[in-house]
């Protein structure tokens, strides 16, 4: 008697949290995965433009973005490129000592994804930290002293600039880029932008998208899209900030390609004065300290068109083609430069063997190495480059 | 596995407890949980092993030649200028295997070992209740999170102040910092792989639900974490990447730049926060709608 009341009061219990009320206890277990979903969804629709920036007509966006100030900053910044370079995975990178400006740190940094934090104030404090996993490249420029250095392997870099190129007149020099030189294959957004607004020409058609928001701030979507078949390009997008006309983020795809090969923008932007303190920089102990060779200033306005490609030559410079057509070239007795590129492991594993030398190509840029060590480049097709390189002959 | 042995099962901690749980509220019973917990021989021999990872890292470093900069597991070039960098490299060493290890025995047995030993009928039998059974199980799984990795940083710290030169510790970044705010910064990695851990010891805890042996749950439970991490270098997965619990764990070098960079703790943490939402709501959903025989 007793044991069957037991046994139907169990059976009672059992029947009604199976039955009854059991799918509400599972109903947590459905809820959060929803609620996790849901949320992702939400955050990674695009913000609703709830405070529109006023109309603007392509032309005073460039304008826009030309005259833009901004001299004090710090952010995080995110750049990611798929070029089909070599990519190495996130783990087991090469632990040799990864020299500033070193052909393998370039490659490394234009594969995949890098975030790195910048931090500018004025025109002569700077500094770029390159945030590896377990690892850091920093580049700090404090007036006319730039340091290099990698954790990697401990080693810093010591450069003291030419005064000459604090002076005011040297305009062009809008913060970042000449401090970039450690790290030659990360490209700030503003530096980026600037290439590209140089290669508007009137060939080009601009346009403005809608407005986007980029690292919270709201900024005007520049379009500029290369009427010329002759370029790779085949739309570069630029967030220009709607209040300051800062460049936020660039954007470029291939021709024929509906996702960019190459994007670099701000996650995190703030405009107040960064704290001086990360200005400094003494080369830690026990570790190697290098006294770089001051760089021949003369080879610069070239320079600032190479893209990519402006740590690798040494020699004189021949630019041919305008705007998105140009070809940049060494002349012949460079041929260091060529052969460092090609000792690359990576490098010449992508380099692949075509009439008259040895060819890189990605997407958006292709890179000629001649039999005779010159080297071409140019966002332009690979035939290009050879007409170029049998022309220069 | 230890648990089938009858030497560990600690003195009739099941019926204890539920004599404690009727007068009391769910913090005595974690008191008593966490008193088991850390009480049980197997715990100690956990927490002896991960100890032993960074004084075997020391010895080997101490007994031979330098080590070329740059080569091996980051900071271990750095070793025999600086003792603290021990602790750096074996808390980096750990994470991939001897943690997840770790948080897997301890995770995985929570709910099958005391259904394996017959002690969950007890445990229930007090109007303790399901729900406060599993949190107080969890809180004591996250507490052995919290404890390994300072044990492992803690013993690091340690054995390399006693082998090595302690001085002032290049951060990632360049900068110098002085061994007091070293030692800040390793107690702040710990807690950055105790939060790394909090999502797979969810999953452990819901594998724990589902069986009665213990030792399936564990396994489960280290399987579970090494496929995360298989997964997460994969490239042709990339789109999954920042979903899976163990992507942010090698983020901890964050901890070692000057400014501190926290994106990565917050998105690690956001993240261990969904696991442990989904997880402890499976592991809710099943715990109390499932026959208690054991």
């Amino acid at each position: 008697m007793g044991s069957n009341r037991l046994d139907s009061s169990a059976w009672f219990q059992r029947n009604s949290t199976t039955g009854r009320r059991a799918w509400l206890r599972w109903l947590p277990a459905v809820a959060a995965p929803v609620a996790i979903a849901s949320g992702a969804l939400i955050g990674s629709l695009p913000a609703g433009a709830s405070n529109p920036l006023p109309a603007k007509t392509p032309a005073q966006v460039l304008e826009l973005a030309a005259s833009h100030q901004v001299q004090t900053f710090s952010g995080t910044m995110e750049q990611s490129a798929e070029l089909g370079l070599p990519e190495l995975p996130a783990t087991g990178k090469p632990s040799g000592p990864a020299s500033p400006g070193s052909v393998a740190s370039m490659i490394e940094l234009l594969s995949g994804k890098h975030t790195a934090r910048i931090y500018v104030d004025g025109k002569d404090n700077a500094r770029v930290q390159v945030m590896d996993q377990l690892a850091e490249r920093d580049v700090v420029r404090r007036g006319s002293d730039v340091w290099f250095y990698s954790s990697k392997d401990n080693a810093a870099a010591h450069l003291a600039m030419p005064a000459h190129s604090q002076g005011p007149a040297d305009a062009k020099d809008q913060a970042p880029p000449k401090d970039m030189q450690g790290a030659p294959g990360l490209h700030t957004p503003a530096e980026l932008a600037q290439q590209f607004l140089s290669k508007v020409d009137p060939s080009t058609a601009v346009s403005v998208g809608s407005d986007v928001s980029v690292a919270g701030r709201a900024a005007y979507n520049l379009l500029i899209e290369p009427r010329t078949d002759a370029t790779l390009v085949g739309r570069v997008a630029i967030a220009v900030d709607g209040e300051n006309g800062m460049p936020l983020s660039v954007q470029v795809t291939a021709r024929g390609a509906d996702k960019p090969a190459f994007s670099s923008g701000f996650t995190s932007l703030s405009l107040a004065a960064p704290d001086p303190s990360v200005f400094t920089f003494t080369p830690p102990p026990g570790g190697t300290v290098k006294e770089l060779p001051v760089p021949d200033r003369s080879r610069e306005p070239a320079d600032a068109h190479q893209g990519a490609m402006h740590n690798g030559a040494k020699g004189r410079v021949a630019v041919t083609g305008t705007g998105w057509e140009t070809v940049v070239g060494t002349a012949r007795g460079s041929a260091s430069a060529a052969e460092s590129m090609l000792q690359d492991p990576l490098l010449s594993q992508a380099a692949v063997a075509v009439p008259g030398g040895r060819l890189v190509s990605t997407p958006l840029l292709n890179v000629l190495v001649t039999d005779d060590g010159r080297i071409f480049a140019g966002m332009v097709a690979p035939e290009r480059l050879q007409a170029a390189a049998a022309a220069a002959q | 596995m230890p648990s089938s042995l009858p030497a560990d099962i600690p003195e009739a901690a099941g019926t204890a407890r539920a004599a404690a749980a009727p007068r009391s509220s769910g913090l005595s019973l974690l008191a008593s949980e966490l008193k088991v917990l850390f009480g049980r021989r197997r715990t100690g021999a956990l927490l002896l092993a991960l100890a032993a990872i960074p004084v075997l890292i020391a010895v080997a470093v101490k007994v031979s030649s330098a080590v070329p900069a740059g080569r091996g597991p980051a900071f271990l070039d750095r070793i025999t200028q600086n003792g603290l960098f021990v602790a750096f490299t074996a808390m980096l060493v750990s994470v991939p295997l001897f943690m997840p290890l770790a948080v897997g025995v301890v995770a995985g047995d929570t709910i099958a070992g005391e259904a394996n030993l017959g002690t969950l009928r007890y445990l229930l039998v007090a109007p303790a209740g399901r729900v406060r059974l599993l949190l107080v199980k969890y809180a004591g799984a996250l507490a052995f999170c919290i404890v390994a990795p300072l044990t492992v940083g803690l013993a690091g710290a340690a054995i390399g102040a006693a082998l090595f030169p302690v001085g002032p510790v290049t951060l990632l970044s360049g900068g110098v910092v002085q061994p007091v705010e070293a030692a800040l910064r390793i107690v702040l990695i710990a807690a950055y792989l105790a939060v790394s851990l909090a999502g797979l010891s969810a999953i452990g805890l819901f594998l724990s639900t589902l069986t009665v042996v213990p030792v399936g749950a564990m396994a489960a439970t280290v399987v579970v974490s090494v496929v995360s991490q298989v997964m997460d270098q994969l490239p042709q997965l990339e789109w999954l990447h920042p979903w899976l619990f163990s992507h942010y764990w090698l983020g901890f070098g964050d901890m070692l730049r000057q400014p501190v960079l926290w994106d990565s703790f917050a998105s690690n943490a956001l993240l261990q926060a969904g696991y442990v939402a989904v997880f402890g709501a499976l592991a809710y959903g099943r715990f109390v709608t499932k026959d208690i025989l054991s």
